[in-house]
């Protein structure tokens, strides 16, 4: 591959990687540093590319194993780490000032509940273990198939089959205890509760019936209402979409809380 | 998880004076990779299999875990894994008995997995009627994993 249809291919693929990594690091700073750093060994490896895979494919198992090293030392979050985080919002004027300033002043700072269940998706996420959370993202949100993810993780079909399916499992039954939209009884409403906060003229329910996977949640097929969630986050560009300033805002917040949550875990 | 109806494996009892054991065995069409992973990960035991409440602890070699069976649901066992052969067994036990989980590949595709427990001892006739038969768990065990590794080696 010369260095020109290298670069072409480079740019083709960058906002899918940034988007994989900041969902599988949380952190904006880490993906954007990950995405140079998939650069410069993807470059020094031109020469051993022989094509045997996609450029995606390539880039994608570059990245995932730069992630990999990042995120080894790091504890993963827990699968409340959204009660934990709204408790540390509530006492932090700051975090309200800055998220209302980003609504009232960025093209970028919508609020769609759309975009908040995707959020959601990412950090809970982070409480499955790593290669049931990369095997998740790379096979349901990017779209690469089982034998892509082999060569991109380096490992079997078959363990590649078992994360998949225990990650999903997990999901499923964490969304299904927790989440309020599909299920009455679900103890997290913040989708609601924020959509009140910086839409305050919208009708929510109104707001939410618009979204598949809350008009679908009466017939509760759980493995199609996870199918519904994860297009959701196939469709939206954490860096791009109309709210990706605000919900960036909020990972921030989110990682910064659980770093210390797992510091204090730690002691 | 299996139901009663769908088993297709029967559990076997050696009983003599001073121990018992059972047995079984069951064909399972997947990965050996797929049957050790849900093995040896014991915080997800309760999501696939019907016969074990909560396990915590982590099933590596040398390390104890906690089990708590639909057999005696007020029981904690506390347990020692004592073999951890990737892929192959997996040995866990306390001073009264071991469980012994075997696999083996078939060379077609599948594996034959296989669970023993013997329990026993001088002190056994004392308290042999009070420990329930682990017949029906065993079948129900097996079935189990035979059901959720087939389902994951069948995932598209």
């Amino acid at each position: 591959m010369t260095t020109e249809l290298f670069n072409e291919e480079f740019k083709n693929n960058i906002g899918q990687l940034k988007s994989f990594l900041v969902r599988i690091t949380a952190s904006v700073a880490d993906a954007e540093d990950i995405v140079q750093d998939t650069y410069i060994k993807a470059l020094e490896k031109i020469s051993t590319f022989r094509g045997e895979s996609s450029p995606k494919t390539w880039f994608f198992t570059i990245a995932s194993n730069l992630a990999k090293d990042n995120l080894r030392a790091q504890k993963r979050w827990v699968e409340n780490v959204t009660d934990i985080t709204k408790a540390a919002a509530l006492n932090n004027k700051q975090f309200f000032q800055e998220a209302m300033q980003i609504r009232m002043t960025s093209p970028h700072g919508q609020f769609e509940a759309k975009e908040h269940i995707a959020f959601c998706f990412t950090c809970i996420s982070k409480s499955l273990p790593l290669e049931q959370q990369l095997c998740i993202f790379l096979k349901e949100v990017y779209e690469f198939k089982v034998n892509e993810i082999t060569t991109i993780l380096g490992t079997t079909e078959a363990m590649v089959k078992y994360y998949l399916h225990t990650g999903r499992s997990k999901m499923i039954n964490i969304f299904d205890g927790r989440c309020a939209l599909i299920n009455k009884e679900g103890v997290c409403h913040q989708c609601s509760e924020l959509n009140g906060i910086f839409n305050p003229k919208q009708n929510t329910q109104e707001e939410l019936m618009k979204i598949d996977l809350v008009k679908e949640a009466e017939k509760g097929e759980k493995e199609h209402l996870f199918d519904l969630r994860m297009q959701i986050l196939r469709e939206i560009d954490p860096f791009k979409s109309k709210a990706s300033e605000l919900q960036l805002h909020h990972l921030e917040h989110n990682r910064q809380v659980m770093e210390k949550y797992s510091e204090k875990s730690a002691e | 998880m299996t139901s009663l109806k769908e088993q297709n494996t029967k559990a076997t009892t050696v009983r003599t004076t001073f121990s018992r054991e059972t047995s079984v065995s069951i064909e399972i069409k997947a990965d050996s990779a797929i049957v050790w992973a849900l093995l040896t990960k014991a915080s997800d035991y309760t999501r696939w299999n019907s016969t074990v409440t909560s396990l915590e602890g982590e099933i590596i070699l040398g390390e104890k875990i906690k089990l708590k069976s639909v057999l005696d649901a007020k029981r904690i066992f506390t347990l020692k894994v004592k073999e951890f052969e990737p892929e192959k067994k997996l040995v866990w036990g306390d001073g009264q008995g071991n469980r012994i989980y075997t696999i083996t590949k078939n060379g077609n595709g599948s594996v034959t997995f296989s669970m023993t427990e013997k329990i026993g001892g001088l002190m056994f006739p004392m308290y042999a009627k009070m420990i329930p038969p682990f017949d029906q768990s065993f079948e129900q065990f097996a079935n189990d994993l035979k059901k959720e590794s087939e389902i994951i080696m069948n995932s598209k």
